[in-house]
């Protein structure tokens, strides 16, 4: 069961989220929050000490939720390690894409060079890039990867994942979402080249009989 | 006089790259521009119809010239691709993460929720060097020095491999200045992985 003050917080966030998407960081004020959560403004700071705290939460409550679900397919025990990526770089790339989180993406980067939130968020993000980090760790450590540096491995693997489609629909050059076939495709060249790349020295990585390309 | 419209169309480029800079696009006006040069604001407009145009323009002489540069200096009769690929590396991260580039950067994906300034920028900055780039990666995979592929794939992985050690960190403001040996770091670790990823076997 859900706690009261959980709830509140809850409703905190989604009035917060809503209200900075519609009108910036600058334009929204605590005072506008709580008006619109009722209760009172004692309240709403001893959820959130700051407006750039509760910015920070409510921007990144999306990607922790989605993010939970998506490491699933990062367990090294069960899957091999490429069918494991795929699936991780496809369903990060559909989430990454949807027009909503485009939205908070451009709002975020705007707001980070100004209210300096920016350092928040890249706490937030690089703690969920450990858990890449720690996968491919564990693929490094059994033979399926070269031994080498896992979290300069994650950030090349992020950067080659993103590399096809995020500018484009940041910049909104494109302005349709790609669809999951799309995603998949950029998602297994990226998968691909990593793999190649990391592949253990002397041999060619099993995972690539299956991939002529 | 040709020269004398050119010493102006650089006067006001070169104003409007501070205002932008000081103020931000959204708070900078045409006015603003026009008080740092002088002249009428009939004249400023005759140059740049828009602020829009304006803040491309900047961005363009900014930043694409150095980039085809970098771009330029890829010999395709090289035998040392490797070699290649991290001289062009040093100098396109060195123009990417000046702290103009950088504050231009993040302008460009602020306004690019208000006005075309962010697909400009794309369509006539990223996608022309990404084509070049890709053509002489093609002539590297026809020369046998890389695996036959997706020269334009190839082209944009090794581009975000170069960033990506940088471009989250700046973008969020946790970077706000990338020093050269930063950079070289960079650029040796994103060329190795490229070359890995792509190379014959």
């Amino acid at each position: 069961m859900q706690v009261k003050s959980d709830i509140k917080r809850q409703a905190i966030l989604e009035t917060a989220y809503r209200l900075f998407r519609a009108q910036g960081f600058d334009k929204t004020s605590m005072a506008e929050i709580t008006a619109q959560v009722g209760g009172s403004k004692a309240t709403v700071y001893s959820h959130f000490p700051s407006k750039e705290e509760l910015f920070v939460e409510c921007m990144m409550a999306a990607l922790e939720n989605y993010m939970s679900g998506t490491l699933k397919h990062l367990d090294a025990s069960r899957t091999d390690p490429r069918l494991a990526l795929l699936n991780f770089g496809s369903s990060v790339l559909n989430f990454i894409c949807s027009p909503e989180q485009l939205e908070v993406r451009r709002l975020i980067i705007a707001e980070a060079a100004r209210s300096g939130t920016g350092k928040l968020f890249f706490d937030k993000i690089a703690a969920l890039r450990t858990q890449l980090s720690a996968f491919l760790a564990a693929c490094m450590a059994s033979g399926s990867l070269r031994r080498s540096d896992p979290e300069l491995a994650s950030e090349q693997l992020g950067a080659m994942l993103e590399a096809e489609m995020l500018e484009p629909l940041l910049l909104q050059v494109r302005e349709d979402s790609p669809d999951e076939r799309e995603t998949a495709r950029a998602a297994k060249r990226a998968v691909d080249a990593f793999l190649r790349a990391y592949a253990p020295a002397g041999r060619q990585a099993l995972q690539l009989k299956q991939c002529p390309n | 006089m040709k020269s004398k419209t050119e010493a102006k169309r650089l006067a006001i480029l070169n104003a409007a790259s501070e205002v932008f800079r000081e103020v931000g696009f959204e708070r900078a006006s045409m006015s603003d521009i026009r008080a740092r040069i002088g002249g009428s604001k009939a004249t400023l407009y005759n140059y740049f119809p828009s602020k829009e145009k304006l803040f491309f323009e900047v961005m363009h002489q900014a930043k694409t010239r150095e980039v085809d540069e970098a771009l330029g200096m890829l010999n395709p009769e090289a035998d040392d691709l490797k070699q290649e690929l991290l001289r062009f590396g040093q100098k396109f991260l060195a123009v990417l993460y000046s702290p103009d580039a950088i504050a231009i950067r993040h302008l460009t994906i602020a306004e690019s929720r208000r006005s075309d300034s962010g697909k400009l920028s794309f369509e006539r900055a990223v996608v022309p060097h990404e084509k070049q780039l890709a053509e002489f990666l093609k002539k590297a995979m026809k020369r046998g020095q890389l695996r036959t592929a997706d020269a334009k794939i190839a082209a944009i992985h090794l581009l975000s491999l170069l960033e990506s050690e940088l471009l989250q960190r700046v973008l969020l403001g946790v970077l706000d200045s990338v020093k050269p040996e930063v950079i070289s770091g960079a650029v040796r670790r994103a060329v190795e992985v490229f070359m890995s990823g792509y190379q014959r076997r």
